[in-house]
């Protein structure tokens, strides 16, 4: 989920290529296997939605699938949950909204880039609020008088121009995406560490900064792998994440 | 219904701005939709105030073992022990099992709502997946009778029950001072012969039993939600209307002034979307697809039935089962009635018809315990969706002063309702210690 910024998604690009190539998920069949007795349609397209998206990169994707919902259960839940045991509840919300406000500056940014002029102005009222008045961010003052949040991002910029969204992609940790939207993630993320650099913050506060925001992004996220209890859940999620991508775009 | 639960998840896990968690349970006051058995089913009974519950739980989430971990596929790796819940008062108290319906788990949001009204009236509560749900299915040493067949269900969730009901007094100390069960829809049914089979095994002795919107004949249910999504003479246009109802609310969405998805602005993507009553049926049938295909594949590794999977083949957890999705998407209930639970029934006993398994699969079979037996009740909505014509008279019928059929509701819509959970208290309230 692209909520993460982390300094590390500059890498990914590079490992990615290593890894897409290297894995199958075709299954490998022992000798006595039969084949299901429900057959497949011949005209793959009378299946609609279930059809809809390829997954060229499946194996992939499977394996950083998995990857994720054990990295999810050992490492980022209990960090989560430790965070927010320490941190008094006014001090995550506070938080939440300074980060939600630095975000502000991404979407200012990518809603211009869309010529859309009255969500650009409503988050420039926002950010302007809750920076002020809102004392740097930390109290979101904008929202309870009518300024609504807005979502725009570099993917939907990327969309919104025309771009395809190219094959589905899980990304480590972050998970569902696609190639556009990994690599708006990528504008984002540096939007978002040019904002801090304004902020005249120091190399290792901005660490620290990014760190306690992807902690925050996943305890405000109540996803859970595998809550669903389905073997499909990897299906599901890739139709729910393109459906709601061109939706977004769309908007 | 689980569109809801759908249209969570698209925000849940897809989107990069999350504000608050959206919560499920957001006590909202009435909405202002047009009343239908179908709109009832799927957005709930918003038209009837909702009643005054707590907000949140203290779920302990519980897993126990109940078949051995190494016999269960790699491809269920996340399903490995049984999962249920307990919710405990803090002293000696009544305790009440809740089933969930089809293809449900024990913590689904029906289960909530439940949950919820009996903590409120003093239970303690221990709440267990459907014998149709897949983490159910994989943990079951069953591999002989089809999920469905409501006898041998009940056998299975006794059992459980009672190495449920250990666990919880030596890890949990929990003393319960009598026994209830309920269930929703298919654990409504459940409910009923478990019941009956308490009787014998006298392990519980159930104070209270309550059915709360059970099918009569599951057949005749699942037939019903069948024709709504019939992918197999209908693919096209049923395939056409929901890329339809995708668009509606696309546009609908894109008109709203913020990005924001809480539970207000999913209401009023639904109001907006005036969904017919087609459209609706749809998304019951879809939705009640997406569980039985879980359930299917759930079967098939169990089982090794070789439906959707290759037979005596052993999935691998990183391996494609995008296949077996598309292939579980062709199957109606009819054809897993047809084509499994048939030939299985038959495997036992060669002269068994169709008929008679379909009057086994229903409160039909146990009529005359339910006519009987005083401490079982029964609560449905006249216009349930999943009662065929004539079956809200035979249940009236059967259960005479112990049912009570609300008006309307349609299938479970009204389970956190004012006059639902009034009426939840006025049948247990006996028993409150």
């Amino acid at each position: 989920m692209p909520a993460f910024s982390n300094k590390c998604i500059n890498y990914i690009p590079i490992i990615f290529c290593v890894l897409l190539a290297a894995c199958s998920s075709v299954p490998k069949l022992e000798s006595g296997a039969v084949a299901p007795i429900v057959e497949l349609p011949e005209d793959r397209e009378e299946l609609g939605l279930l059809s809809a998206y390829n997954d060229p990169w499946e194996g992939f994707n499977r394996r950083m699938y998995y990857f994720n919902a054990k990295a999810d259960e050992y490492v980022l839940l209990p960090i989560v949950d430790r965070y927010k045991q320490i941190t008094p509840d006014i001090v995550e919300t506070g938080l939440s909204n300074f980060f939600n406000n630095l975000g502000e500056i991404s979407t200012f940014i990518n809603s211009l880039l869309q010529f859309k002029f009255s969500v650009a102005g409503e988050t420039f009222g926002r950010f302007t609020l809750n920076s002020t008045l809102g004392l740097a961010g930390l109290i979101d003052v904008a929202t309870p008088i009518g300024f609504a949040e807005q979502n725009e991002d570099f993917g939907q910029t990327l969309g919104f121009w025309g771009v395809g969204s190219g094959p589905y992609l899980v990304l480590p940790l972050l998970g569902p995406s696609s190639l556009r939207d990994a690599t708006g993630l990528v504008f984002d993320a540096l939007a978002d560490q040019q904002s801090m650099d304004v902020l005249g913050m120091k190399s290792d506060e901005e660490l620290y900064l990014s760190l306690v925001n992807s902690i925050d992004a996943r305890a405000r996220l109540p996803f859970r792998y595998y809550a669903s209890g389905s073997a499909f859940e990897y299906e599901y999620l890739k139709l729910l994440y393109k459906k709601y991508r061109e939706i977004q775009v769309a908007r | 219904m689980r569109i809801l639960s759908v249209l969570l998840v698209i925000i849940l896990a897809a989107c990069s701005s999350m504000e608050d968690e959206v919560e499920v349970e957001v006590a909202l006051p009435v909405c202002d939709f047009e009343y239908s058995r179908y709109q009832a089913t799927v957005t709930g009974y918003c038209q009837e105030p909702a009643a005054d519950l707590p907000e949140s739980l203290d779920v302990i989430h519980k897993r126990i073992t109940i078949k051995p971990l190494d016999e269960i596929s790699e491809v269920f790796w996340f399903n490995k022990k049984m999962k249920y819940s307990l919710i405990k008062q803090e002293a000696t108290a009544p305790l009440i099992f809740i089933i969930a319906g089809t293809g449900a788990s024990y913590d689904s949001a029906k289960m909530v709502s439940l949950q919820k009204s009996f903590f409120q009236q003093g239970y303690h509560i221990i709440s267990i997946s459907s014998p149709t749900y897949a983490n159910f299915i994989v943990n079951s040493p069953n591999t002989k009778y089809m999920p469905g067949d409501l006898a041998h269900d009940a056998e299975d969730l006794y059992k459980v029950m009672n190495l449920v009901w250990a666990q919880v007094q030596s890890e949990d100390e929990v003393e319960a001072s009598s026994f209830s069960i309920t269930g929703y829809s298919l654990g409504g049914a459940h409910s009923a012969f478990i019941a009956l089979l308490d009787e014998e095994e006298q392990v519980f002795n159930f104070e209270k039993v309550l059915l709360i919107n059970p099918p009569v004949s599951l057949y005749n249910s699942v037939s019903i939600l069948d024709q709504y999504f019939d992918l197999r003479n209908n693919r096209e246009a049923s395939v056409a209307m929901f890329d339809e109802i995708f668009a509606r609310f696309s546009n609908i969405y894109s008109m709203q002034r913020s990005s924001t998805f809480d539970q207000s602005s999913i209401y009023n993507l639904f109001k907006n979307a005036e969904l017919t009553e087609d459209e609706l049926k749809l998304l019951i049938g879809a939705s009640f697809r997406m569980s039985s295909s879980d359930m299917i594949f759930a079967i098939d590794v169990s089982f090794n039935t070789g439906a959707i999977t290759y037979k005596n083949h052993t999935i691998d957890k990183l391996e494609s089962l995008t296949h077996s999705m598309q292939r579980a998407s062709d199957i109606t209930f009819g054809d897993y009635f047809d084509r499994a639970m048939l030939p299985r029934a038959q495997r036992e006993d060669a002269n068994i018809t169709k008929a008679d398994l379909i009057q086994r699969y229903s409160l039909h079979a146990i009529e005359d315990y339910l006519k009987a037996s005083d401490k079982i009740y029964l609560v449905t909505s006249q216009d349930d969706i999943i009662l065929q014509a004539g079956e809200v008279e035979y249940l009236q019928s059967i259960f005479a002063e112990r049912a009570k059929i609300f008006p309307r509701g349609g299938h479970c819509g009204n389970l956190d309702r004012l006059s639902f959970v009034e009426y939840l208290q006025a049948t247990f309230q006996g028993e409150r210690n």
